[in-house]
């Protein structure tokens, strides 16, 4: 399996699709930033690149430069014009950021995630768990024992983290958001997730020997295969991930 | 020896004609020192300036080997060069050698070498306390990388340091203190370097070297100096508060204790986005000199490029919490706003760079291709910096490549490609030869080659999730091909360093002899012999306009008056 890898393939300006509704919001802010970003990029490097070609010294070159300094409207300019522009892009992000940092007070689903050296436990309202930690021996290219997040699609999922002993981020690609978990911080994030899907999720914090060997899998499905799911686990029980498989 | 032949003056004053800048012929008793003892002993600006610039280059080779380490564990997935224990000492030293040992430090070496030559001055206000501030800095640089003999190795919680992963009970070994006591040597050698230098500007400029009339270069170090006097102290108490978590049993840190993890990463970036611009300023600096000398040109905008540089200093210590987006402990609209608005200033300075070549009569050589390759690297981390201020593109990209990307889009840009702009331009002045263009030039373009091929795929390897500071990725991820590129263009970029060092080896005993301004230099450091005898200068040109040895040797290409 390599959810990531196909999930990529599609790409918006390069970077993942995204999978929640705030993947709209974020695409049409790399839309700006490009629209923004390429012509000025085009402009000062047409500049150097001019300069260079045309007024680079020749052999026998014998040409005198004018020793100008200053030009006001033209400073004027490059100073007033990229102060509109960045005046534009805060204003846009600023209605976005408010968006993504908004905290549901009605979410569907709490899942409480837990995050230590080196693994993930996610709580569910019942007090199911699902554990999943480094291997005695890890193996990076084993998926199989990775801890999973299910969630539900379609609906506001919270997400309470809280780390047990360092700071470390909670990070899922597709849903194009980080989130720290902070020893004594207690940091919560919504997602809505519109597309049923596996993805691996990591930490994206360094946080000591085996930080590459911390992630998990996020699997959001159909309301109803996920409350499927939800009902089959007995309350207050626990999955250890991997631990079917020896 | 410089000849000038005219005072723009005019005829009958005092000295208007054949000023000569002769060494000193100062008779001294006994033999001056040489060698060993003068590398220790002398408080000469010049030879701390080189013991600096000198150290702060073994340095960047040191962390430049640690990377190619690096690169070479990720070239392919799963690979086991080096464990996960010592990749993380890797990421670690590298970032902190980089910073604290090349970045600054060399800075510092080149204000202490150029700044009293570029202002008229003699010497640094405080020659001792300068001798002082080197082998403060030397010790800071020899502690922190001894944390390698150590059983447990050298620190390994990123040079960023995040609190409670430093406290005693996640990171016991010893590495982890002497990188705590590394830094904070380092950082009084800093401060002792500011306090001189800010002094030695204010007070040791030469009859009619009004502020305006200070180069670029000095400008922006003055600035920088500044900034480390108000971020070095935070950095260091940071230090010493962490040095007390660890050995005696406090909790400014551990919330195990009713500490906050959070302090330290305010204290830390509060110091930590300051130093971004402590590592690029003195650069623009020096570019902004390669540019005027190279194209023949005084610097376009030269006020208005000293206010993008107090703009960018002040913004710059506001900004510090963009590092901390994600921590969801942060007031993200007000920083977000103060690091797009540097934006603005930075784009003057573009601007203005491009303004002093414009119609100008370039001449391009190493140094100036090295300036050049500087615009075009550090244009790319400029955009991606935007982007990055911006909270909801941070939520995405935090941690990941595209971080490492930009960041070393900007700081390879401008330090290391500003510090060998600057190696070419002064190598003439410190030793009296030349370096040879051919070989810069190879080694020129191998560094601008290796270090598009080597960061431009970051960026890719950010956006498809790949975690900054793992040690392995899995096959499956899809990141092994750009891996591969970046790894590839490690070695490259490698390689041209090497160019240089070779170079520098091969000129300091059979370049071209030089002479005394081989550039046609505008600003007084060109005024004296290469390299300039003790206490500098015996006689000045007249100081009229932020360039003063061109005037003297052009009176008739003054700078033209009104707009």
């Amino acid at each position: 399996m390599s959810p990531l890898q196909t999930g990529v393939l599609a790409t918006y300006w390069g970077s993942p699709k995204g999978v929640t509704t705030y993947s709209k919001l974020i695409h049409d802010l790399w839309s700006l930033n490009y629209y923004i970003a390429l012509p000025i990029a085009a402009i000062v490097l047409g500049g150097i690149l001019w300069c260079v070609v045309r007024y680079r010294a020749r052999p026998g070159d014998d040409r005198k430069a004018r020793q100008f300094q200053y030009h006001i409207p033209i400073e004027a300019t490059y100073t007033i014009i990229p102060l509109i522009l960045v005046a534009v892009i805060f204003g846009y992000m600023y209605g976005i950021e408010n968006k993504e940092t908004h905290v549901s007070k009605h979410p569907g689903l709490v899942i409480k995630v837990q995050a230590f050296q080196w693994g993930w436990r996610f709580t569910y309202p019942n007090g199911h768990q699902e554990l999943g930690s480094v291997a005695t021996e890890p193996n990076i290219n084993d998926e199989s024992a990775l801890p999973v997040l299910y969630m539900p699609t379609h609906e506001t999922v919270q997400i309470d983290l809280s780390s047990v002993d360092v700071i470390h981020t909670f990070y899922v690609p597709e849903f194009l958001y980080n989130r720290d978990a902070i020893p004594g911080v207690k940091n919560q994030v919504d997602f809505n997730v519109t597309t049923a899907g596996q993805w691996i999720g990591e930490c994206n914090q360094l946080c000591g020997t085996y930080h590459a060997f911390m992630r998990f899998e996020v699997d959001a499905m159909p309301k109803a295969a996920f409350d499927a799911w939800y009902h089959a686990q007995k309350p207050n029980s626990l999955t250890i991930a991997g631990a079917s498989k020896s | 020896m410089t000849l000038i032949q005219e005072r723009p003056g005019g005829p009958g004053e005092p000295g208007a004609t054949g000023l000569v800048a002769e060494p000193l012929t100062e008779i001294v008793p006994g033999p001056r020192p040489r060698g060993v003892v003068k590398f220790v002993t002398s408080t000469d600006h010049k030879q701390i300036g080189l013991n600096y610039l000198v150290t702060s280059f073994i340095g960047f080779l040191a962390a430049g080997i640690m990377a190619e380490v690096m690169r070479t564990q990720l070239i392919g997935p799963n690979n086991h060069l080096v464990g996960p224990a010592s990749y993380n000492q890797l990421v670690t030293m590298h970032g902190t050698v980089m910073l604290f040992v090349f970045g600054g430090p060399f800075a510092f070496g080149l204000a202490n070498y150029i700044l009293p030559l570029q202002i008229g001055a003699p010497d640094m206000a405080f020659p001792r306390f300068n001798n002082l501030s080197y082998w403060l800095y030397l010790g800071g640089f020899l502690v922190m990388m001894a944390g390698f003999l150590t059983n447990d190795g050298a620190a390994d919680f990123g040079w960023f340091g995040y609190a409670p992963l430093t406290e005693a009970i996640h990171s016991p070994g010893p590495g982890a203190d002497m990188w705590i006591l590394g830094i904070a040597l380092t950082g009084f050698s800093g401060i002792f370097t500011a306090v001189n230098v800010i002094t030695t500007t204010f007070t040791l400029r030469a009859p009619g070297m009004v502020m305006f009339r200070m180069p670029i270069f000095v400008w922006n170090e003055l600035v920088t100096l500044f900034l480390v006097l108000l971020a070095f102290p935070v950095l260091t108490a940071a230090m010493a508060l962490l040095w007390c978590d660890r050995h005696l049993g406090t909790s400014f840190y551990d919330p195990a204790g009713g500490g906050q993890p959070i302090l330290w990463q305010n204290l830390f970036w509060f110091f930590g986005h300051p130093e971004v611009y402590i590592l690029a300023l003195p650069y623009f600096g020096v570019v902004t000199e390669v540019f005027a000398t190279m194209s023949k040109k005084p610097v376009f905008g030269y006020k208005g490029m000293i206010a993008a540089t107090l703009t960018i200093g002040g913004l710059s210590m506001g900004v510090w919490a963009h590092h901390m987006y994600t921590t969801g402990a942060v007031l993200l609209p007000f920083f977000a706003a103060m690091t797009v608005l540097i934006a603005v200033p930075t784009g003057i300075k573009f601007f203005n760079w491009i303004g002093t070549m414009w119609q100008g009569v370039l001449t391009l050589n190493t140094a100036m291709l090295f300036s050049l390759g500087f615009l075009v690297i550090f244009l790319c981390g400029g955009i991606t910096g935007v982007m990055l201020a911006q909270p909801p593109l941070d939520f995405q990209l935090h941690m990941t490549y595209f971080v490492v990307a930009h960041f070393h889009y900007v700081l390879v840009g401008t330090t290391a490609f500003g510090a060998f702009a600057s190696i070419y331009y002064w190598f003439p002045k410190y030793t009296g030869r030349l370096l040879d263009e051919k070989l810069g030039k190879i080694s020129f373009a191998l560094m601008f080659i290796g270090t598009n091929l080597t960061y431009f795929p970051m960026h890719d390897l950010g956006l498809r999730g790949m975690p900054r500071r793992v040690f392995t990725y899995p096959v499956n991820a899809g990141w092994t091909f750009l891996n591969e590129l970046a790894t590839i263009g490690a070695y490259i970029l490698g390689i041209g360093v090497l160019f240089t060092v070779i170079n520098i080896f091969h000129s300091m005993r059979r370049g071209q002899i030089a002479g005394d301004n081989p550039w046609d230099g505008q600003t007084l450091e060109w005024a004296t012999s290469s390299p300039p005898p003790e206490h500098n200068f015996e006689i000045l040109p007249p100081i009229r306009s932020e360039r003063p040895l061109w005037d003297a040797n052009h009176p008739d290409q003054l700078t033209e008056v009104g707009h």
